[in-house]
């Protein structure tokens, strides 16, 4: 059967009520709240049961559900009401409430006026300025939506928090866009000495050693080059050595420092390395302290294996001990390096000229200011600008021009104003209240936010322009190039990190005493492994059902150490191929899944069963309802159960049951999969006395709810193919139709799913297929 | 103070966009700063998932977190002794609840912790939060109105909020995280000079009002759905503009100096201990500073899967996170477990308490003057009912303390926040669905 479980439709699989609701009701509760007795002034036999209709209704099954959930109905001289019945009735309730909240909330299936989140500001302010800044950096975290994205116009908000730090920001990146002044004194020099730095000076980097220099002299602002010669000198069976810079400096105690990101060093020969960034987004040493003098660059090897790689050599006073690696370590050779900054293309740079352009008006600065606003605004607002529209911007330039030192400052916080503006910070659609199709300016930032996660460029804007982006042929075109395009690691990023909760990783914390060899700077690595496996399957073109099982995953060095795979030798993620005794492949046997959702300690085949349902099935299990008792089991031998019994214990209550009876069997199954991820056969668990530990068996024996037996990983994807593939196929469409639109999907964009799914379908599950599927779709090009 | 012309037809605009934007009178900002003669604050702590309750038969029952024996006798069991040589600064309140809040979800109870709101129609609007609420009538004279922080920062989501606050119209108000910003806020210095930031203030103001007169063009495009979600940032442009205004008013006096030795400015979530205890300090340096008068912080919100505080027991040592510690109470070595957590918990609250109390402010100290507000909206996890709550301070206010209070389910906390209000300066002041006064806290 296609579509067996919907969430967003009761229609299937729906608790009817004159079949099944009623009669329970007639034998359980009429005698009181019916025709005879009205206690507690309730009737049900008369209540309306079309809740869309009838909001009062809706409040009295509501108290009806709570009542039931409670247990104060029936009362206690009635026997109580068998789980099933109970059952029947509390889910016909939530299913007609839900129904309501929906039809309540919605938009009619047209997307909501948005603003961009966090990401999109901070990729739409670096492509719109030219200018690398952490621009989101005091923005407050994105609220999330229901359905878990971040691009929900109807969740993402404004405040007047939010508005000062984009006014701030907006002041910091247009500082450093437009430059004024003659063009900057270079600061360059070069190092072929470390300096000592408590013996951990040193030309060849193994595991605590550094290669430090001090500089005197250097800019404060703009881009800067460091520039090191360097080789590798391998290990037998490791990875390569990375090269990782570091700029900072002295202060009291600490060294205040950030890092660059490393780089592998992946040949002997010598070779030369560069890291390039602007030195204002470090810390910088107060030119008025002068304990410690001077910026310090640091060059240090990154690689790291096991644990966490110290960031100072433990030890007190003068004489520290320095940490030697194994012999058997990857070092780097440093055989100089080089400083220069800031490094410019011409002057004033690029960035400046694309916003200060040359012109024959720049004599008269109220014209000049007037052709930089139309230039400067059609950018920002994503669409040609109108003559009275720049007419507010530049009568605050006149305005602030003479209180100001030059032309440029003006001008700076004229165009502030404009990336404070409502036309930059929110996707603008004009509309009446009819639906009606995109034009292609919109159509332009509709595609970029959806795959690039930014603005569109100059082909997409010269395209709309034309007026030729909304051609079919073309429109295809152009979504291919820019899936081709690197950006498009920002939907594969985005999108993954959303639908499947990477981010879940940091919530939890790895305990030590569990997993004594677990190190914390894996879980970049098992978040790079999602990110990267979830953009194989999009770039080239693969069936999405890989993501429920597939014979490869994607590892860097770190990670397939981890799991006990050849792995690549370096940083970057690679393809690696897996056999069936590897016990890998699929989403589901990732670590990022695994150890997110675990405690620290061991698995939580709850979270892992609620996140399997919620992610790959659409189907999320209902939240807890209030004043639920606790599980009040007071046999001293629970503790010493495994999860698994510690949950069939929890489900031998009927008031658990009736829920958790539909979640824990999908979790059980990924039992053998510890909190860190590995496969295990036995589970770690400190003794109740609080001494020691104790090791319980794996039981990965599970029925689900609909009654076919599992044993196991391998089973469970096999059922997962088999039983629900179509099931998976539509909530995969619907998540990434939910991505693309920016808000939650709604009762009238059913039909439009199922068409998608259908197609989705037909073309073997290809990720870059339903890309195309979704832009081409009547809703995506429509307001 | 003169006002410049273009600020009349902003006005009118705005009374034409709705009665949520109610705009106070211009000329009560161009006023001076008076000096209170007296500070009045309030401030709320809020921990997610309730506590530890064993009953007593069970050999775990020193760790229930309410005292043994109600009134001025009361007994404090473990997770609360640190409060002991506070004793005559707090009163425990058990049996309290918002009505509002009984029937709804187990874990969506954070968002009315403040509010007393009935989470409405499938937007679950709320409504505004009592610290909200006193600084709009009562927060002219510092720097800033009030102060809203968390661990997770943001507004969050509805009924998983990470705030507290909530403005008049029931929109989320953003809570700071990082300890740095804060500090940058209330006490950094500036790298610009009075003049130039003179300017960018006026230019700002400028901006703000040519901004508004343009998103009305904006505005009369949009369809009605989106209008309602635009008028989120008139609304936002208009309390900027005065915030604005508040810190021309400000500028020329210098922020206060505070110690910055011993702030763990970047503390994270990586680091908990230090993160939250930084996070109080802050807070107690913005009411030394008289910096601000309201103040909320939520220590977690019941989202376990997204709070970034879940995982924080399990770093500090509580062998589980907080969701799983919250579940395990009645389970043999849970209610312990749970009870060191509830104690680690009111340690950062005594901790607070006492430097508050440690501090000399007119013939009281700091605490005297100072209501705070400790607790959760849980019971144990999933109750929405008996809250454990800490009230805590403001003896020359007008409160009593020194007792263990219990109260029935007629009774709403509501009537709480009404004894508060009243002694801050808002005499005859109701509040949703309070019904009186708690005589029995009051002097």
């Amino acid at each position: 059967m296609l579509f067996l479980l919907l969430t967003i439709t009761p229609a299937f699989g729906a608790i009817e009520f004159e079949t099944q609701v009623k009669p329970i009701l007639e034998k359980r509760c009429f005698k009181c709240h019916g025709d005879e007795e009205q206690k507690g002034d309730l009737r049900l036999d008369l209540l309306p049961t079309n809740l869309l209709k009838d909001r009062v209704a809706t409040e009295t099954w509501h108290d009806v559900r709570d009542a039931l959930n409670l247990s104060e109905m029936p009362p206690g001289k009635e026997p109580p009401l068998p789980p099933a019945e109970l059952n029947i009735l509390t889910s016909w309730i939530t299913q007609e409430i839900d129904a309501v909240i929906k039809a309540r909330t919605s938009s009619d299936g047209r997307v909501v006026l948005r603003r961009l989140n966090r990401t999109e500001y901070q990729n739409t302010m670096r492509d719109l300025l030219g200018i690398e800044m952490d621009y989101a950096k005091n923005l407050p975290p994105e609220a999330l939506s229901e359905d878990g994205f971040r691009n929900n116009g109807g969740t993402l908000q404004m405040s007047d928090l939010q508005l000062e730090y984009y006014l701030e920001a907006a002041r910091k990146g247009l500082t450093k866009a437009i430059v004024t002044g003659s063009r900057p004194e270079v600061f360059a020099k070069e190092f072929t000495k470390t300096i000592k730095d408590k013996n951990r000076g040193s030309h060849i980097l193994d595991k605590d050693q550094q290669f430090v220099v001090k500089l005197m002299e250097y800019p404060e602002e703009g881009e800067i080059l460091i520039r090191a010669k360097v080789r590798a000198q391998f290990a037998e069976g490791r990875g390569y050595p990375q090269l990782r810079a570091a700029i900072g400096y002295r202060a009291d105690v600490q060294a205040p420092r950030g890092f660059l990101p490393p780089v592998d060093i992946s040949s002997e020969d010598w070779q030369i390395v560069e890291f390039r960034t602007r030195i204002e987004n470090f810390p910088l040493p107060s030119k008025t302290q002068s304990k410690f003098p001077g910026l310090l660059i640091w060059l240090d090897n990154a690689y790291a294996e096991g644990r966490e790689k110290p960031l100072k050599a433990r030890g007190k006073g003068k004489k520290q001990k320095i940490t030697v690696g194994p012999l058997n370590y990857p070092q780097i050779e440093v055989a100089s390096m080089e400083f220069a900054g800031p490094i410019f293309d011409q002057w004033p740079p690029y960035h400046h000229q694309a916003i200060l352009f040359p012109s024959k008006q720049r004599p008269d600065e109220e014209a000049y200011a007037k052709a930089v606003l139309r230039n400067f605004m059609s950018k920002a607002f994503r669409r040609p600008i109108e003559d009275n529209e720049i007419s507010p911007y530049s009568r605050f330039f006149s305005a602030a021009r003479p209180k100001m030192a030059s032309f440029e400052e003006a001008i700076r916080e004229t165009l502030t104003m404009v990336l404070i503006s409502p036309d930059f910070l929110y996707l603008v659609e004009p509309s009446d209240s009819k639906k009606r199709a995109l034009g292609d300016w919109e159509l332009a930032s509709r595609l970029s936010y959806f795959l690039w996660g930014s603005m569109p460029d100059t082909r997409l804007f010269s395209l709309a322009k034309e007026g030729t982006l909304s051609d079919p042929g073309i429109l295809k075109k152009e979504t291919s190039r820019m899936i081709s395009d690197q950006r498009s690691w920002q939907f594969v990023e985005q999108f993954t990190d959303q639908w499947l909760d990477v981010g879940a990783l940091e919530r939890v914390a790895i305990n030590p005493t569990y997993y004594p060899k677990f190190d914390p700077a894996l879980k970049t690595s098992m978040r790079g492994e999602t990110l990267h496996f979830f953009g194989e399957l999009f770039h080239k073109n693969l069936s999405a059902l890989n993501i429920i099982d597939s014979d490869f995953t994607m590892l860097d060095e770190s990670l397939g150490r981890h799991y006990g795979l050849t792995g690549p030798k370096g940083s970057r993620f690679e393809r690696v191929s897996l056999k069936a005794d590897d016990h890998r492949g699929g989403i589901l046997t990732h670590g990022s899944v695994l150890l997110g959702n675990s405690t620290g300690e061991d698995s939580h085949p709850v979270k892992r069963a609620v996140w399997i349902r919620e992610r790959l099935l659409d189907d999320p299990p209902s939240p807890p309802p209030p004043n639920v008792p606790d599980l009040d089991s007071t046999d001293p031998n629970f503790a010493n159960l495994s999860i698994r019994d510690q949950l069939a214990e929890h489900r031998k209550q009927v008031s658990c049951n009736e829920c958790h009876r539909g979640i824990d069997p999908w979790g059980i199954p990924l039992e053998n999969f510890g909190a860190d991820g590995l496969w295990r056969n036995q589970i770690l668990r400190k003794k109740n006395n609080g001494r020691g530990m104790t090791r319980l068996p794996v039981s990965p024996l599970s029925i689900l709810p609909d009654g076919k037996d599992i044993e196991g990983i391998a089973d469970l994807k096999k059922y997962l193919l088999e039983n629900r593939r179509d099931q998976f196929a539509r909530a995969f469409t619907s998540k990434l139709f939910t991505y693309a639109l920016g808000r939650r999907l709604e009762l009238v964009d059913e039909g439009e799913v199922d068409d998608l799914t259908a197609r989705f379908i037909k073309s073997d599950y290809r990720i870059k297929d339903l890309i195309h599927l979704v832009v081409a779709s009547k809703t995506f090009q429509s307001k | 103070m003169s006002r410049k012309s273009w600020h009349l037809p902003r006005r009118t605009f705005l009374q034409g966009v709705g009665a949520s934007l109610s705009l106070p009178f211009l000329e009560c900002m161009g006023a001076n700063i008076p000096k209170a003669p007296r500070p009045k604050r309030f401030c709320a702590i809020y921990f997610p998932y309730g506590v530890s309750l064993p009953k007593k038969r069970n050999d775990e029952s020193k760790w229930q977190w309410f005292p043994d024996k109600e009134g001025r006798d009361f007994q404090f069991n473990e997770s609360l002794k640190c409060l002991e040589p506070l004793r005559e600064q707090v009163s425990i309140l058990g049996g309290l609840s918002h009505p509002n809040g009984r029937r709804i979800g187990g874990h969506d109870t954070a968002d009315i912790f403040l509010t007393a709101a009935e989470l409405k129609g499938g937007q679950l609007k709320n409504s505004v939060s009592l610290d909200q609420l006193l600084a709009a009538k009562l927060g002219d004279d510092t720097r800033f109105r009030s102060l809203s922080l968390s661990v997770d920062g943001g507004v969050g989501e509805a009924t998983r909020s990470s705030t507290l606050s909530f403005s008049r119209s029931g929109q989320p108000v953003p809570a700071l995280h990082h300890p740095r910003l804060v500090y940058n806020r209330l006490f950094g210095k500036e790298d610009k000079s009075i003049l130039s930031r003179r300017q960018e203030l006026e230019n700002s103001d400028h901006m703000l009002d040519l901004v508004l007169e343009h998103s009305k063009s904006v505005r009369r495009k949009l369809g009605k759905e989106d209008q309602d979600k635009f008028d989120e940032y008139l609304q936002s442009v208009r309390q900027i503009e005065e915030r604005v205004e508040r810190s021309e008013k400000w500028l020329d006096i210098p922020k206060p100096e505070v110690e910055v030795r011993g702030l763990h400015l970047d503390a994270d979530d990586k680091t908990p201990g230090e993160l939250i205890k930084t996070m109080l300090d802050l807070m107690f340096l913005a009411i030394q500073t008289d910096s601000t008068r309201f103040l909320t912080y939520q220590m977690g919100n019941m989202n376990g899967a997204t709070s970034i505080a879940t995982k924080f027991p399990s770093l500090l040592g509580f062998g589980k996170n907080q969701h799983s510690l919250a579940h395990g109470w009645n389970k043999p070595g849970g209610a312990e477990a749970l009870g060191k957590w509830d104690r680690f918990r009111a340690e950062q609250l005594a901790y607070f308490l006492q430097r508050l109390q440690d501090t000399r402010e007119n013939e009281g100290t700091l605490l005297d003057h100072t209501m705070v507000l400790y607790g959760s909206s849980n019971s144990t996890t999933h109750n929405n009912t008996n809250y454990p709550l800490v009230l805590a301070g403001g003896d020359k206010l007008g409160l009593k303390h020194g007792a263990y209070h219990r109260f029935g389910s007629d009774i709403p906390l509501s009537n709480l926040f009404v004894t508060m209000a009243n002694r801050l300066g808002m005499p005859g002041f109701k509040f949703v669905d309070s019904t009186g006064e708690m005589t029995e806290l009051t002097a």
